[in-house]
This record gives structure tokens, C-alpha cells and sequence, in this order.
């Protein structure tokens, strides 16, 4: 299909917007200040020819002003009117609910609905209509359901903001509690149980198309602060990534971040995305993060201008968030089908490339500036029934857990003992070894039947003056949670042996620390045993697969292939991890394993 | 003497933000100085300008627009940014 780049901008009115309010000391002059902002953001959109989707917070469903000009700009604009869960504090909500609190996952389960259907309500009268689209940082599962099943009308949601989790919070200096990591980073269709899931067929839909709260670099924010990278002007200067030049700020990194996700149509059939979302705060007349309103300003009509020069020049399509979910549901009409992301370096000048990949079984970063090695991998396929908010186990947590994340949890580099969580493979021949994540290379990106392929660069380990070429294919069956890996002998090594190590280290978690691990199960073929602490191994010759099962996150993970050996080994205390592996030698030819995610009960 | 403000800006302390901490500073009037309350820095606006500079040496591409993402395993190709251009 001819690409196609399409973007959501949308905008929320606050009259109480959670972060003028303190910074302008205050309540005094708020008000009229936001809808200001509210009214330059909508005119900013409307001059360079871009419609909008406004998502109507609760504050200012009490202003007949907000209300009549939504509805002017509908008309002539053709602006969606929606409306958002974000805004909720105003004199009227802490009143009525007696609370500081301002983020709907955060209520318990009552609360939820009651607010949900206060919302809604007030909405029809105000509009005679109920809206189509809705929003928030995070919105679980519950509080989807709960939405399409008492409003059938939504079909789409601002539902995460991409790995803000404990990122978000040590860069707030650890005040900012929205644990959100680990869903998708682009727009899907989520599952009934678990939102941040894809839903794997149709009675696992939760009816609506969910969409990030913005569109974040897929390389910084791994690793960084995620509202310092994001296609949200202020982030951008949050971010320090702007410079001045003969007395103008210039910004290109916005619009070089812009452009790699337009890339992205390369390896997901022709479609791509772009959000922007900034909510009033970021634009108060008092500047924010060192830059001055004008600065503020500037950059958010500099953002909005080059999506507008993108559209003139049929590059980009602006919908509306319901226009968007019919357009998303008519070309993704396969659920196993997973969203593709080979992503590059444009911010600190390095060759360094990921691939991202999430599908309903799912989601997983390899990283070819180590070797291809899977840097980042949580387990769609659990289906982990997380609930949210006061009164469950997860008051504010709401992040979907990981079984390797390696700035969480180290990767290959740890100081002097343990090990971090990552998967690659270790080779060894003349008695010295070496771990591919050493190896610095890149990969290209097909579409085969039934999956995706990555083929990786080759690469050259050197083992005692021995030189190994090696060349690694990644295979990502569609919806199949599994991984096979094929390394490859691509030199003639004189009849001389090689022993390939695949290996999986890996934890379970949402934050940097581990959970106790004494209810693990791991085992090779039929022996197994349980976590102790104590680096016990079983190792089995010709076994047909090494696995562990994580009841905390209900997810069995085996790995198997053609190994002549399958091993698999506990952690100790120092190092909470568990290590999954499958060697084999070889003097020519090549090893394949796979890694499969399944659910445990 | 007067408690500390929190300035003209919302000025955010330069170690700090090195370290991927957003933390605002506080004014001290008495001695015409920001400082941090969680490390030790303090410094007057242009020590804190020159700070927010020297912050962006990471940003190598920060000056650069992308002509090209390349094949797959290539590099971005770049060139200098044109002021005033998109």
C-alpha cells in the first residue's frame, strides 16, 4: 500500500491545569490564562490547515465559553469534540470527591465509575452527544471496560505514555508516580484483561484503538527521562535539545524525530504515526525550563508548521482520534500481526540501531550495537491480570513487568559479580571466549511469511588467534510469543571447534529492584528444581529444553533449539536472576534455538 | 532575612540535570545566587547558563538534520541545519 503518515493533535482545555496552577503560585488569573492557551493552541492548528481533536477535561465542562467555542471550531473546522480523563482537578471535583488525586487509575474500582459516569454525563448535556474518543496518561483494563460497555460510542484512547515509569520518576526528582512502562509505542488495539496488551483475537478486544500519549524516541527514552524526547515541542526543551543562532532558536531534533517515525512506514506495511499532545501547563506565560513564553510559543507553532507543511505537501494525513481508530481497525485486520520499529540514533551522533517489536505474545528490543543482543522483553503472552488503583495490590504502579530490561537491571556490564538481565550468545574455541554483546554491527529488516526477520551484519570474534565470522538471523513468528536465533559459521575454520552459548538471563519486575524469587521453578526436560539463592544448575545432555516458571508474572520461558546440552541456573542473593541456556559445538554450519513465552496459571 | 524564591525562571540545578534529575533551583537574594537543594551546586544566572550549555555536549546530532535514514544497516546521513528552515 502507498505509505501513509498519519497524525493525531489534540488538545485539552484546563482551567486548572495541575502545573500552572503552582507555578503561577495560585489560582488567581489561571483560568483566563488557560483558555488562552487552549485558544492559541487550536488557532495554531487551524492556521497551518491541521483539524484537532479536543478532548474536553471535566473543569471545563462547567465553562459555557470552552463548551460553545468546541463546538464553533467543530463546526468549522471539523475538530472532533472528545473527552479526556486528564483535568479532572478543579474546585467542583475536590468538592464533590474530596481529593487531591487526579489520575482516574489511581481511584478505586467505585470511584472509577462514579467519576467515569459523572463525566460522561455532565459531557451529554453539555453536547447532547456521547463522545467517541477519551484519554489519559494510563487507562487499565477496568477502566476501559468499564467505559465501552456503559458509552459503546468510544473507539479510541490516549491509554499510555511510553515508558515513564521509574525513568519519569528519579528525573521528577522521585515525586512523579505515573508507572506506566512497558506497552506498545505506537497505537493498538488493547486486551480486555490487561491494556497494555494487543489483543489476540476478537473476543480479546477491548473495542477500542488506544494511542501513546506521544510519540518518543524509541532510543533516548530507553534510556533517558521520556519527556525530554518526545514529539511535544516542550519536551524538546525540557530536553535542552535546542540552540540559538544568530538570536533564533532552532530545534531540528523535533523535526528529525518527526521524520524517523514517518520512517517507520518502511516496516509496517506502508503506515505510520505521530501524536501530539501538550497540555496547557507547558504553555503558561511565566515560561517553563528555562525558556521563556516566547521560546514556549515558538516551538509549538514551529511543530504544528511542519506538520502543516508535511500535509501541503501530501506527506501526512491529520485525523481525528475516531477517524483514526476506523482507519486503524480497516488495515490492521490481523491481531497476530506485531508493530515494527528499527529504530536509529538522532540525537547523540552514534551508529547505534534497535529493533523494537510488539505483538498480542510480546514486546522486545534487540540492540545491534550489542551484537543483536534482547535488551528489553515483557510477556504479553501472560495476559497478566493487573488491576489498578487504591484498594488492589497496585495503587499506583500500573507498568506491565519485564523479564529483561537492562538499565533497570544491567545488561552484559555489571560491577565485578552477578550478572544483568540480557540475552546473546557467548562463543568460545581455543580455551577463550566471548559474548556477542561486544560486537557492534547493524541489521536489516525483512517481512517473511508469517513473521519478521531481522539478518544481522556479520560480525568477527577473535578466540585465542582464532577469527569466527559470524552471522546472526533473528525470526519473529506473528503472535507466536517466540524468538528463534540462528548463528552461523560464515568462515572456514579448518575442522576447528566452536561452542555456541545461547543464553537468557533474565528477572521479573517493573522497577530497578528485584522481588523474591523463592516461588521460581526452574528445571531441564523433567528435573527441576526451585529458587534458592544458592546458584544450583541442572544441565542436561541432548534435553529438549531449559525453562523457568515465574508465578509472580504467570509466564513459563523455555529455550530449546538443536543444543547438544540445555542448562539452566539460579541466581544468589547478591545477583537475583535466573539463566536460561543451550550450547552447542560445531565445526562448520551453524546452531538455531528459539525462546518461548507462555502462560503459566 | 528573606526566605528563597524561586527566581525569574524556573532555573533547574545544571549537576542535577547531568544526572537526569529535573530539580528547581531557589533564588537566594542575600547572595544574588541560585543553589540546589539536594546537591551542593549554586552559581548566578550566566554560571547556570554556561552549565545548561556545557549539558548539551551529548547532543551530537543536536545542530544536524537527517537527509537520509539510509539503508537499514547504515548510518542516519546528516547535514547542517539551516536556521529557519524546517
Amino acid at each position: 500500500m502507498e505509505n501513509k503518515f498519519v497524525v493525531n493533535i489534540i488538545h485539552r482545555p484546563e482551567l486548572s491545569p495541575e502545573y500552572a496552577e503552582k507555578a503561577l503560585g495560585g489560582a488567581d488569573g489561571v483560568r483566563d490564562e488557560s483558555l488562552d492557551i487552549f485558544r492559541f493552541q487550536q488557532d495554531t492548528a487551524h492556521k497551518y490547515g491541521l483539524k484537532t481533536t479536543i478532548q474536553i477535561t471535566y473543569a471545563s465542562l462547567f465553562s459555557d465559553v470552552i463548551v460553545d467555542l468546541a463546538k464553533q471550531e467543530h463546526e468549522q473546522y471539523g475538530d472532533e469534540i472528545g473527552l479526556s480523563l486528564l483535568g479532572l482537578p478543579c474546585p467542583e471535583f475536590k468538592e464533590k470527591y474530596k481529593t487531591e488525586d487526579f489520575c482516574i487509575w489511581m481511584f478505586d474500582e467505585a470511584t472509577k465509575r462514579e467519576i467515569i459516569d459523572d463525566v460522561f454525563g455532565k459531557f451529554y448535556e453539555k453536547f447532547g452527544f456521547y463522545p467517541e474518543s477519551t484519554s489519559s496518561y494510563f487507562l487499565d483494563a477496568y477502566t476501559i471496560n468499564y467505559i465501552k460497555a456503559n458509552y459503546p460510542s468510544v473507539k479510541c484512547a490516549v491509554a499510555t505514555c511510553w515508558e515513564e515509569g521509574p525513568k519519569a520518576y528519579h528525573t521528577c526528582n522521585n515525586s512523579w508516580y505515573t508507572f506506566m512502562d512497558g506497552g506498545p509505542w505506537n497505537p493498538w488495539i488493547p486486551s480486555k484483561v490487561n491494556s497494555h496488551c494487543p489483543a489476540a483475537d476478537a473476543d480479546d478486544d477491548a473495542g477500542i484503538v488506544a494511542i501513546p500519549h506521544l510519540s518518543r524516541d524509541l532510543m533516548a527514552c530507553f534510556d533517558g527521562n521520556g519527556s525530554n524526547f518526545g514529539t511535544h515541542p516542550q519536551n524538546v526543551l525540557r530536553g535542552m535539545i535546542y540552540y540559538n543562532e544568530d538570536g533564533e532558536y532552532e530545534y531540528p531534533y523535533l523535526y528529525n524525530l518527526i521524520d524517523q517515525y514517518r520512517h517507520l512506514a518502511k516496516y509496517n506495511d506502508g503506515y505510520s504515526y505521530n501524536m501530539m499532545f501538550v497540555g496547557p501547563g507547558w504553555l503558561n506565560r511565566r515560561g517553563r525550563w528555562e525558556a521563556p513564553y516566547e521560546l514556549l510559543a515558538k516551538s509549538y507553532d514551529d511543530g504544528m508548521k511542519y506538520y502543516g507543511k508535511l500535509k501541503a505537501e501530501g506527506k501526512l494525513v491529520d485525523m481525528t482520534m475516531s477517524e483514526f481508530a476506523d482507519y486503524y481497525r480497516s488495515i490492521h485486520t490481523d491481531y497476530k500481526r506485531g508493530e515494527c520499529a528499527l529504530w536509529k540514533d538522532i540525537l547523540y551522533g552514534s551508529n547505534k540501531q534497535y529493533f523494537w517489536y510488539a505483538d498480542s505474545a510480546l514486546r522486545t528490543c534487540f540492540d545491534f550495537n550489542q551484537g543483536g543482543a534482547m535488551i528489553d522483553l515483557r510477556p504479553y503472552v501472560a495476559r497478566i491480570p493487573q488491576t489498578t488503583g487504591i484498594g488492589t495490590d497496585n495503587v499506583y504502579d500500573a507498568s506491565y513487568p519485564y523479564l529483561i530490561q537492562i538499565n533497570y537491571r544491567a545488561g552484559y556490564f555489571t560491577h565485578y559479580a552477578g550478572a544483568g538481565t540480557i540475552k546473546s550468545c557467548r562463543v568460545s574455541a581455543r580455551g577463550q571466549s566471548a559474548d556477542l554483546c561486544l560486537c557492534r554491527t547493524m541489521a536489516k529488516y525483512e517481512r517473511v511469511e508469517g513473521g519478521v526477520r531481522l539478518l544481522v551484519d556479520p560480525v568477527t570474534v577473535t578466540l585465542g588467534g582464532l577469527d569466527v565470522v559470524i552471522g546472526t538471523t533473528i525470526t519473529i513468528p506473528d503472535g507466536g510469543g517466540e524468538v528463534i536465533t540462528e548463528r552461523r559459521i560464515l568462515n572456514d575454520l579448518g575442522g576447528e571447534s566452536v561452542t555456541f552459548e545461547e543464553y537468557f538471563t533474565g528477572g521479573f519486575g517493573t522497577t530497578e529492584y528485584q522481588a523474591d524469587m523463592s516461588r521460581l521453578t526452574l528445571g531441564v526436560d523433567e528435573e527441576t528444581m526451585a529458587f534458592s539463592y544458592h546458584g544450583k544448575k541442572i544441565v542436561g545432555e541432548n534435553a529438549a529444553r531449559a525453562f523457568v516458571t515465574i508465578p509472580e508474572v504467570c509466564t513459563t520461558v523455555e529455550m530449546g533449539g538443536d543444543n547438544d546440552e540445555a542448562e539452566v541456573e539460579e541466581g544468589i542473593a547478591f545477583s537475583p536472576v535466573y539463566r536460561l541456556a543451550a550450547r552447542k559445538t560445531i565445526t562448520k554450519g551453524g546452531v538455531t534455538t528459539w525462546l518461548k513465552l507462555q502462560k503459566a496459571n | 532575612m528573606a526566605q528563597a524564591t524561586k527566581g525569574k525562571l524556573n532555573f533547574r540545578c545544571p549537576s542535577c540535570f547531568m544526572r537526569d534529575i529535573d530539580i528547581d533551583m531557589f533564588f537566594d537574594e542575600a547572595k544574588g545566587e541560585y543553589y540546589c537543594l539536594r546537591c551542593g551546586f549554586t552559581g548566578r544566572e550566566e554560571d547556570v547558563l554556561r552549565l545548561n550549555e556545557a549539558a548539551r555536549y551529548r547532543y551530537r546530532a543536536m545542530k544536524l538534520r537527517v537527509v537520509d535514514f539510509g539503508e537499514d544497516n547504515e548510518p542516519v546521513r546528516f547535514a547542517p541545519h539551516k536556521g529557519g528552515e524546517q
